[in-house]
């Protein structure tokens, strides 16, 4: 989680000293270097990592090899900077060199999380979507070593930025879409004392979004709009299948309050929704394909699915995680032993519902920016962002400090011998 | 010193459930208490049989138990059936959820 939120620093800050690369068209260097910065660094390790601590704990079972987990960590924190550098000055050799460090690392999440995942005896709709998400992980990474060596080499004569367009869709769809699909299930009703009665959504969400991006992929590859219609289609209706099964999980919780983190994962949902739908329209009229430096484009399309859908449903069930996990490693041993406090007095309500709140909300003036080339909107967007991150920093180092500076106030058992701290 | 079913009872107050805040006997996760010549037997529950701090919660409740004056032997029993509901929530415990 360190690792992540170094890249959220390190991702907001490109934008902040270089605004106007979202005037560009998505395939330049510089847009392709910014989204390896959020995709593989803050969203993959933030996922990666949520896998390693969550997946065991909700499926019951244990990691299957905690060594390939440290070995990723490295290799992660190796390569991937190295590919945004290399993205950046345009040196696609070396971006070979540093993707071919990130995809070792990530065969062995991928072992890792499938071993793990049928090491359980869970094998419902969140199990599956983890093992599928583990195996579009694997699939995306290697698509984008290809994507490499064919512009190195011309091995394939496609268009490359339609296989560019196809590889990103390979892990925004195939890696987190899925994994939000699937561990959504788990989170959700934990974090609200819901339960799902009825998983046939869950399920018909999380296969709708397989068929819809198996229809995708050979649809942006061979620039068919029929495909792309028929496939951005089907994952819409997937999302809306999830979103049924979310709502009726949200209908029958017992926690009628829901926390901050929760409802801006839930708003995040929406905005992927959203973006989907948005999706759908730039098939019909091949905006997919469109170069030009602004209007109805993928740049506004990826704002509104980046900014507005994947980045709150991620910072938002940060929210939740990361001081539910501070609280087991810094207070779970210490329970009847001395003052434990509960998790979600770590964080800071109204930190966490201004900065997701920004953070999300940053989309909107954003692709108005893209859409017009208007820079005042942009930097407008980009500014919303930067201080929607740093005060969502501020309430995680708040919470991290537990983990250096517990609070170690003595438990007063009536009754006991002595004070047991 | 006699250990009764109310120190038990406030020793179990003591634990709380880390995600929600609310000590374990307010949530309902005691199912029942029972003293014999200081020895103490309890039986309790998880919200969910997957509950990920349950190990914590657990060991946490035993460790409290342990620490009470001239305490004996202490079981501590956990059972998932009956599954918990919200309608063990003690009336403190409702008001903390926000239920009506």
């Amino acid at each position: 989680m360190g690792l992540a939120m170094l890249w959220l620093v390190v991702a907001v800050g490109i934008m902040l000293i270089h605004p106007t690369i979202l005037f560009q068209p998505h395939f330049s260097p510089q847009v392709v270097s910014l989204t390896h910065a959020w995709m593989l660094g803050f969203f993959a390790t933030v996922a990666c990592g949520a896998v390693y601590q969550l997946v065991p704990v909700a499926l019951s079972t244990s990691l299957w090899n905690e060594t390939f987990g440290w070995l990723h960590f490295w290799l992660h924190g190796l390569g991937v900077p190295g590919m945004v550098i290399s993205f950046w000055f345009n040196r696609y050799d070396l971006v070979g060199w540093f993707g071919g460090i990130v995809i070792v690392g990530v065969i062995l999440f991928s072992i890792n999380a499938i071993r793990t995942v049928l090491g359980s005896k869970r094998r419902d709709v969140i199990a599956i979507g983890i093992l599928i998400a583990a195996i579009w992980l694997l699939i995306t990474v290697f698509a984008g070593l290809f994507l490499i060596a064919n512009r190195l080499w011309g091995w394939v004569p496609l268009n490359p930025i339609a296989l560019l367009r196809a590889h990103a869709h390979l892990g925004l769809i195939g890696f987190f879409l899925t994994l939000i699909q699937g561990v959504g299930f788990q989170l959700v009703p934990m974090f609200t004392m819901g339960q799902v009665k009825n998983w046939g959504p869950a399920k018909a969400g999380v296969w709708c979004t397989q068929i819809g991006l198996l229809i995708l992929i050979p649809g942006l590859v061979m620039e068919n709009t029929i495909l792309e219609v028929i496939a951005t289609t089907v994952i819409a209706v997937g999302l809306g299948f999830s979103a049924v099964g979310i709502k009726q999980a949200m209908k029958d919780r017992r926690k009628k309050r829901v926390d901050p983190g929760v409802v801006v994962f839930l708003r995040g949902c929406i905005g992927i929704c959203v973006a989907a739908i948005v999706a759908i329209f730039l098939a019909i009229y091949g905006s997919t394909r469109a170069d030009a430096f602004s209007g109805f484009n993928a740049m506004t399309y990826a704002i509104l699915a980046i900014f507005g859908g994947l980045l709150p449903c991620v910072t938002g069930m940060m929210c939740k995680v990361v001081p539910f996990l501070t609280w087991m490693r810094a207070y779970g041993p210490w329970v009847g032993k001395r003052y434990t406090p509960p998790a979600h007095t770590m964080t800071n309500a109204k930190l966490e519902l201004w900065g997701l709140g920004l953070q999300q909300f940053s989309a909107l003036p954003m692709v108005v920016g893209a859409w017009i080339v208007g820079k005042y909107w942009l930097f407008a967007g980009i500014g919303m962002l930067t201080v929607g991150v740093i005060l969502f920093l501020i309430d995680m180092a708040r919470v991290l400090r537990h983990l250096w500076k517990p609070d170690t106030t003595p438990l007063v058992i009536p009754g006991a011998k002595a004070n047991t701290n | 010193m006699e250990v009764t079913d109310e120190s038990v009872w406030s020793a179990l107050k003591t634990i709380p459930d880390p995600e929600f805040g609310i000590n374990i006997v307010d949530m309902g996760l005691i199912y029942s208490v029972e003293t014999t010549e200081n020895n103490v037997h309890v039986i309790m529950t998880l919200t969910t049989e997957n509950c990920p701090s349950g190990a914590w919660i657990y060991e946490g409740a035993k460790t409290a138990l342990q620490s009470l004056e001239d305490v004996g032997e202490v079981q501590v029993d956990m059972v998932f059936d009956p599954p918990w509901t919200t309608d063990m929530l003690s009336d403190y415990g409702k008001a903390q959820l926000g239920f009506a």
